[in-house]
């Protein structure tokens, strides 16, 4: 059973704010609500702004979380209008913030090998997955992107080995990340995947998931406007017998197990 | 001067008494469930939830959102679960939230809309029925009720036969002549209007040069139309008898505020959850603020005071 605990901060504390790569942020704001409920994979709906264009909130994975602390950090990167401003904003200043939203990965695992396949800033939630099954598990982590000054900060997944592979050569294995994939399970039959990027990746790890008959657990991304289930903006397609129910990304999801979206020969 | 200690907020719309004028816009909050965590719907002066079709709708694909300069446009296409379903599984729980329940509905046919209200209308949460004809997303479906208004008037009359709840007609914006439209659904017996739907739009990609949504146009909402719909409640409050909901871009007790003194009974708040999920409850804390302030007793004195330039 999910628990539903979603908290609206209109006043959380920007703690830092730093540029990690090209047009690449991390954010990290003090609120303890988040904090304490964040479950891996859940996002934040956040405003960019207070006027009122942009207009509505902007939804974030959470990338990492120090509890105690009461701490709540995400990484992005600026494409458009809300993500600008946001990169804006200074340290000591204050975020509205609503979250943790949505349904996260499944982390209830104990002395299993799951491997984490991440593209661009597919990486961000996985980190804090990775960081939580790494407790318990044995975590193998994928990391792909266009170049590495766009990827998140590696440096902090210490918890857990990785591989890398960027299109341009910049760092690790030159080319996708999936090629990687497709190698390590040549040799390994891990328990579980979870992937997170690009729809097409996704699409291409749920394909090698499905031939080897390996558990994957996806996160998809929409347009979103509510965040929380009100608006039916952000549905996608739901695969099999009960297609006519189509699944809300922000609420049922962002994290699906791959035979439940219809990935329509896109794999 | 006296100082207020109790303002007093309530309203009564076409015999419903609400214990507030803020209620929520159809399509924007689910069934009521979806800003729980926010906000108890026991604080609103009614729950308007979402548009009901008779069968089950898929609604539109996907893009089926676009933000705009300070609006949005949907084209959500009115997906929902069906009024068997709705009726049995969406409503029964809402008994709980002790607050009225407005059940927005849309047809393809009047035979639809008739049969659509005489069901809702078996169940005891329901306390009245928003007619929608005005969604432009249902290609064959609302837009050709709302833009006539001898097409309006069929419905209501089809509606108000089929139910003793009082019937509210949500007028869409997308019309020549709002007073003109206000007045035939009067005439049909139409006993509170909610103004405004949203206004027809669509936005272009110019990277892939081609509409944004999938379904190409949509009805924009937010503080972008708030100008026309206050002008539109306005312009119909001044003519008609029966009661005004006004909508359209409400963030803020201010804007709310508008719409009261254009001649609005109570109004709704929809595009403002998204950006603040506590925007009803705080619209409704604005509004006594604004009253005790100004030494305003009950809301209902300021409806339509701007009529005569706030002499
Ligand atoms: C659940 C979820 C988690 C997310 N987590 C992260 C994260 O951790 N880090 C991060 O950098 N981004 C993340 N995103 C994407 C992020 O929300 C968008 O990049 C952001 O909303 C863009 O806002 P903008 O105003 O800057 O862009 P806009 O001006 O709105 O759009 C600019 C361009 O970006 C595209 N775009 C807009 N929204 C999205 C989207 N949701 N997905 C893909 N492209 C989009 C538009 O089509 C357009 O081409 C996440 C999205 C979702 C749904
Ligand atoms: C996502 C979304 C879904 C909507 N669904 C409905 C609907 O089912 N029936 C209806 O009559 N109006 C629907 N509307 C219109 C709103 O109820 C309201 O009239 C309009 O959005 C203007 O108010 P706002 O600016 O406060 O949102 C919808 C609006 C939005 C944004
Ligand atoms: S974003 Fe509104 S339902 Fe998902």
């Amino acid at each position: 059973m999910w628990k539903r605990v979603k908290y609206h901060v209109p006043d959380a504390l920007v703690v830092s704010q730093r540029q990690t790569g090209t047009n690449i942020y991390t954010l990290t704001i003090a609120c303890r609500e988040i904090a304490t409920e964040a479950k891996p994979g859940q996002f934040v709906h956040l405003r960019c702004s207070s006027g009122l264009d942009p207009l509505l909130r902007r939804p974030f994975s959470i990338y990492q979380v120090e509890r105690k602390e009461g701490l709540v950090s995400f990484c992005y990167q600026v494409v458009g209008k809300g993500t600008k401003l946001l990169s804006r904003v200074k340290e000591g200043t204050f975020l509205d913030v609503m979250g943790p939203l949505g349904h996260g990965f499944e982390t209830e695992l104990c002395g299993k090998r799951v491997g984490l396949i991440g593209g661009g800033l597919g990486i961000a939630p996985l980190i804090f997955l990775g960081q939580e099954l790494a407790k318990n598990n044995e975590v193998q982590g994928f990391w792909g992107g266009r170049s590495k000054v766009m990827m998140p900060q590696l440096a902090v997944t210490s918890d857990f080995p990785y591989f890398l592979a960027t299109e341009d050569g910049s760092a690790g294995h030159r080319g996708l990340v999936t090629e990687l994939v497709e190698q390590w399970l040549q040799q390994e039959t891990p328990d579980q995947l979870y992937a997170c990027g690009p729809r097409p990746m996704l699409a291409a790890v749920a394909q090698l998931a499905r031939s080897k008959e390996i558990p994957l657990q996806v996160s998809l991304e929409s347009v979103m406007a509510c965040g929380v289930g009100a608006c039916l903006g952000c549905i996608c397609e739901k695969a099999g017998a009960d297609e006519e129910k189509r699944l809300k990304v922000c609420q049922d999801g962002p994290v699906f197990w791959a035979e439940e979206v219809q990935w329509d020969g896109e794999n | 001067m006296e100082k207020i200690e109790q303002v007093d907020l309530s309203v009564n719309l076409a015999g419903l008494k609400l214990k507030n004028p803020v209620m929520t816009a159809s399509g924007t909050c689910g069934f009521g469930e979806a800003y729980e965590d926010f906000f108890s719907p026991a604080a609103l002066g009614a729950l308007v939830v979402k548009g009901v079709t008779l069968q089950p709708r898929k609604g539109n694909p996907t893009p089926r959102l676009v933000e705009t300069a300070a609006g949005l446009l949907n084209a959500i296409g009115l997906e929902n679960p069906g009024v068997e379903t709705v009726l049995a599984e969406y409503l029964p729980p809402l008994a709980s939230y002790n607050v009225p329940v407005i059940v927005n509905i849309s047809g393809n046919t009047l035979e639809e809309y008739g049969e659509l209200a005489a069901r809702l209308s078996t169940c005891s949460v329901v306390k009245g029925i928003e007619v929608n004809i005005s969604c432009p997303n249902v290609k064959e479906g609302g837009i050709a009720f709302g833009s006539h208004p001898a097409t309006a008037a069929k419905v209501v009359r089809v509606v108000k036969a089929n139910t003793d709840l009082p019937v509210i007609v949500k007028l869409s914006p997308n019309v020549t002549d709002i007073v003109e439209m206000a007045l035939a659904v009067e005439e049909a017996g139409a006993d509170a209007l909610s103004l405004i739907n949203t206004l027809l739009g669509m936005a272009i990609d110019i990277k892939k040069r081609q509409p944004i949504l999938a379904n190409v146009t949509g009805g924009l909402s937010g503080p972008a139309v708030k100008p026309v719909a206050v002008r539109m409640v306005w312009q119909v409050a001044q003519r008609v008898k029966i009661p005004l909901i006004g909508l359209g871009g409400i963030v803020t007790a201010a804007d709310a505020l508008e719409f009261i003194m254009a001649g609005a009974t109570a109004i709704a708040v929809g595009t403002g959850q998204f950006v603040n999920p506590r925007c009803c409850v705080e619209v409704i804390a604005g509004l006594a603020e604004y009253c005790r302030a100004n030494e305003v007793k009950k809301i209902s004195e300021l409806r339509g005071v701007a009529w005569n330039g706030g002499k």
